[in-house]
C-alpha cells in the first residue's frame, strides 16, 4: 500500500475543506487548532496502470498549514511532519510521498533526528520525498514545451531559480547532461552552494533573479518568488516559457502577459481515471487524472514493489534514478502535463 | 528559515522553575493516585478481569512513588490540595458512574481519557526533563500504554453495547480534560511543556485508541475534538 502525505494551502483553505467534508468542529478554528489538530487519513485511493495492475493507496493529511511557517510556529510544523509520518507508518503503508512542504520542513529543520514518536520508531527507508520524479517531469516539460512553443534548445537560456535545491540542482544537472541549451542561468540564495554546483556541472552563470528573467527564454521555479520582487513585463522575452514548480501555483497571475506562457511544473496526468477525491481539493483542472509527480513517485514505487526511500536527503538525485523512474512513470501510464497557461492551482470556495 | 530547538536548557532550581513543578508534580502524584483507586474500583466490578486491574493498580502505586521521588529530588513540596481540586470533577463523575454500575463510563474516563493525559504529558515532558525524573517517566510511559490497551481491549470486545455510553461520557468528561489543561497550561510552559503539543498529542493517542475500539475515522475525528472549540 502507497502513501501520500499532504496539507492545503492556507488557513482559508483548510477551514473550507473541513466544512466540505462535513468536519464542522475543525471548520470554524483557527491557527491555534490547526496547530493541535492531529493528523487524519481521509481518502482511500485507487489506481490502475496502463499495465492493468491495481493498487491501493491512503491520504494522510498532516494538518500542517504554511501559516505556521509564517508565524513562526516551527515546532507546531514540525509536529505536523514528524506525527503525520508516524500515522503512515501506524497504518501499514509500506511507501509514502512527502508532498507539498512536507519534504522541505524535513529536510531543512533535519527531522532525521527525530526518530522516535511516541511509542513509534520512525523507518525512513518508508518514504520518499518524491523529488527524483518531480526532477524527471520538470525536464520532460521543459524540452516538449519548448517544442510546442518554437524554442530551439540549442539557442536558448534557461534561468533555474531555486538551483540549488533538490530538485533544481536535479534539473540542471539533467538539462546540462541531456540537452544542448546554450547557457544556464543559476539563481539561488546561497553563493556558496551555487559555487560548488557550478563545479559539479562543469558550465553555468550565478547571477540574481532580475537580471536573469530578461535574458531568458526558458525560467524553471522550483522556489517560490520573494515578495517585493518587480518585474518589468516588457522586460521579457517573447515566447517567454515559465514552469511554475512551486505550490500553491500561482505564477500565471503574476506573468499574466501576450507571450509569456506559464506551465503548471511537476505535474504528471495519468491516463486512466484515479478513484480519489483529494485532488478536487486541490483544485486540479482534471481531479481523476492530474497529480503532483512527487505523489505519483509514490505509486510507480509501488508499482514497481521499490519499497525504499527512493528520493531521500539533498542533493542525492542522479541521472540515473532520473531515467528510472522516469521509464516507470511511462510504463504506468503518466505523463507530463503539458497544458500551457491552464487555471492555477489556488483554494477557490466549493 | 528559523531553526528548530531541538535541545533546551532549564534551570531546574530556580524558584520559577521549582514553584510551576509543584503543581505539575502534584498532578501527576494526584493522577497515578486516583488511578490506583480506580482500578481497585473496576476490579470490584469486573471480576474476570480481577487480577489484571490488581496488577494495574498496584503499577499505578508504584509511578506514584517514582514522581514523588522526582519532587523530592529537586526539593519541591508538591501542592497537592492543588492536584485534588484540578481532578476533583473527573472523580467526581468516576464515583457517580461507578455507584451506577457504569462500567463503560468507568473505563473512558480511567483507561481512556486519564491515561491518554497522562502518557501524552510524560511524552511532551520526556525531552525536557531534568535527568533524574527523565528515567523515571519513561520507565512509567511504557506501563501506560499497557494501561491503555487493557481499557482498549475490553471496551472492543463490548464494542457495540459499549457504543453509546462511550459517546454519552464522551460528551461529559472529555471538554473536562481540556479546561484542566488550560488550568495548567502557564505551568506546563515554564516546564517546556506547550499548550498545542499537549492537546495534539492527546488526540492522537486518544483517536487511535478510539479506532482501535471500533470507531470509524469520521468518529474518532469528532469524538476527539469534542468541546475543544470552546476553549
Amino acid at each position: 500500500m502507497f502513501g501520500l502525505i499532504g496539507h492545503l494551502t492556507s488557513l482559508d483553505h483548510a477551514q473550507l475543506v473541513a466544512r466540505d467534508l462535513g468536519f464542522p468542529e475543525y471548520a470554524d478554528q483557527g491557527l491555534d487548532f490547526w496547530c493541535s489538530a492531529p493528523p487524519q487519513i481521509v481518502d482511500t485511493i485507487k489506481v490502475t496502470s496502463a499495465t492493468g495492475q491495481q493498487i491501493e493507496g491512503r491520504y494522510v493529511e498532516s494538518c500542517f498549514l504554511p501559516e505556521m511557517l509564517a508565524a513562526k510556529r516551527i515546532k507546531a510544523a514540525t509536529r505536523k511532519i514528524i506525527n503525520a509520518m508516524a500515522h503512515a507508518q501506524k497504518h501499514g503503508i509500506d511507501i509514502t510521498a512527502l508532498g507539498g512542504f512536507s519534504s522541505i520542513i524535513f529536510e531543512n529543520f533535519n527531522l532525521n533526528q527525530i526518530q522516535q514518536v511516541r511509542n513509534v520508531t520512525l523507518e525512513f527507508e518508508r518514504f520518499t520525498t518524491g523529488n527524483t520524479h518531480t526532477a524527471y517531469i520538470i525536464c520532460q516539460q521543459v524540452v516538449a514545451a519548448a517544442g510546442q512553443l518554437g524554442i530551439n534548445l540549442s539557442d536558448a537560456t534557461v534561468a533555474v531559480c531555486g538551483a540549488t535545491g533538490d530538485i533544481g540542482s536535479a534539473v540542471c544537472r539533467w538539462l546540462t547532461a541531456r540537452t544542448d541549451i546554450k547557457e544556464l542561468l543559476l539563481i539561488a540564495r546561497n553563493q556558496e552552494r551555487i559555487e560548488i554546483l557550478k563545479e559539479e556541472l562543469g558550465c553555468g552563470v550565478a547571477i540574481a533573479l532580475e537580471e536573469a528573467l530578461p535574458k531568458a527564454d526558458i525560467v524553471v521555479w522550483v522556489a517560490s518568488m520573494a515578495k517585493g520582487v518587480e518585474v518589468d513585463p516588457k522586460s521579457l522575452k517573447r515566447p517567454c516559457l515559465m514552469i511554475d514548480g512551486g505550490y500553491p501555483k500561482n505564477l500565471d497571475q503574476r506573468f499574466n502577459y501576450e507571450g509569456v506562457h506559464v506551465l503548471k511544473g511537476g505535474i504528471v496526468e495519468h491516463s486512466l481515471d484515479i478513484d480519489w477525491r483529494i485532488m478536487q481539493i486541490v483544485n486540479m483542472d482534471v481531479p481523476g487524472r492530474q497529480l503532483f509527480a512527487c505523489f505519483a513517485e509514490a505509486m510507480l514505487l509501488e508499482f514497481e514493489k521499490w519499497y525504499t526511500n527512493f528520493s531521500w536527503g539533498r542533493n542525492q538525485i542522479t541521472l540515473e534514478k532520473m531515467d528510472m523512474i522516469g521509464q516507470s512513470s511511462r510504463r504506468h501510464g503518466f505523463r507530463p502535463l503539458l497544458d500551457l497557461n491552464a487555471a492555477p492551482l489556488v483554494a477557490k470556495s466549493f | 528559515m528559523q531553526q528548530l530547538e531541538t535541545t533546551s536548557t532549564f534551570d531546574y532550581q530556580s524558584e520559577h522553575y521549582k514553584d510551576a513543578y509543584s503543581r505539575i508534580n502534584a498532578i501527576v502524584i494526584e493522577g497515578e493516585q486516583e488511578a490506583y483507586d480506580n482500578y481497585r474500583k473496576l476490579a470490584e466490578s469486573l471480576p474476570d478481569s480481577k487480577d489484571d486491574l490488581l496488577r494495574l493498580a498496584k503499577m499505578e502505586s508504584r509511578h506514584m512513588k517514582g514522581f514523588q521521588a522526582c519532587g523530592k529530588n529537586l526539593s519541591v513540596t508538591p501542592d497537592m490540595a492543588f492536584a485534588a481540586k484540578f481532578f476533583s470533577q473527573l472523580h467526581e463523575n468516576f464515583q457517580r458512574a461507578w455507584g451506577e454500575g457504569k462500567i463503560v463510563t468507568c473505563l473512558l474516563i480511567q483507561s481512556l481519557i486519564i491515561e491518554t493525559f497522562a502518557i501524552s504529558a510524560y511524552n511532551i515532558y520526556i525531552p525536557v526533563a531534568d535527568d533524574f525524573a527523565r528515567k523515571i517517566t519513561e520507565g512509567v510511559v511504557k506501563d501506560e500504554y499497557s494501561h491503555l490497551n487493557f481499557g482498549e481491549e475490553w471496551l472492543k470486545a463490548n464494542f457495540e453495547s459499549a457504543k453509546a455510553e462511550l459517546q454519552e461520557a464522551n460528551r461529559q468528561n472529555l471538554p473536562i480534560i481540556w479546561a484542566m489543561l488550560n488550568q495548567v497550561a502557564d505551568d506546563a510552559r515554564v516546564l517546556g511543556m506547550e499548550k498545542d503539543a499537549l492537546v495534539e498529542d492527546f488526540m492522537i493517542t486518544y483517536g487511535e485508541a478510539l479506532a482501535n475500539i471500533g470507531f470509524s475515522s469520521r468518529d474518532v475525528m469528532r469524538l476527539s475534538a469534542q468541546g475543544l472549540a470552546a476553549i
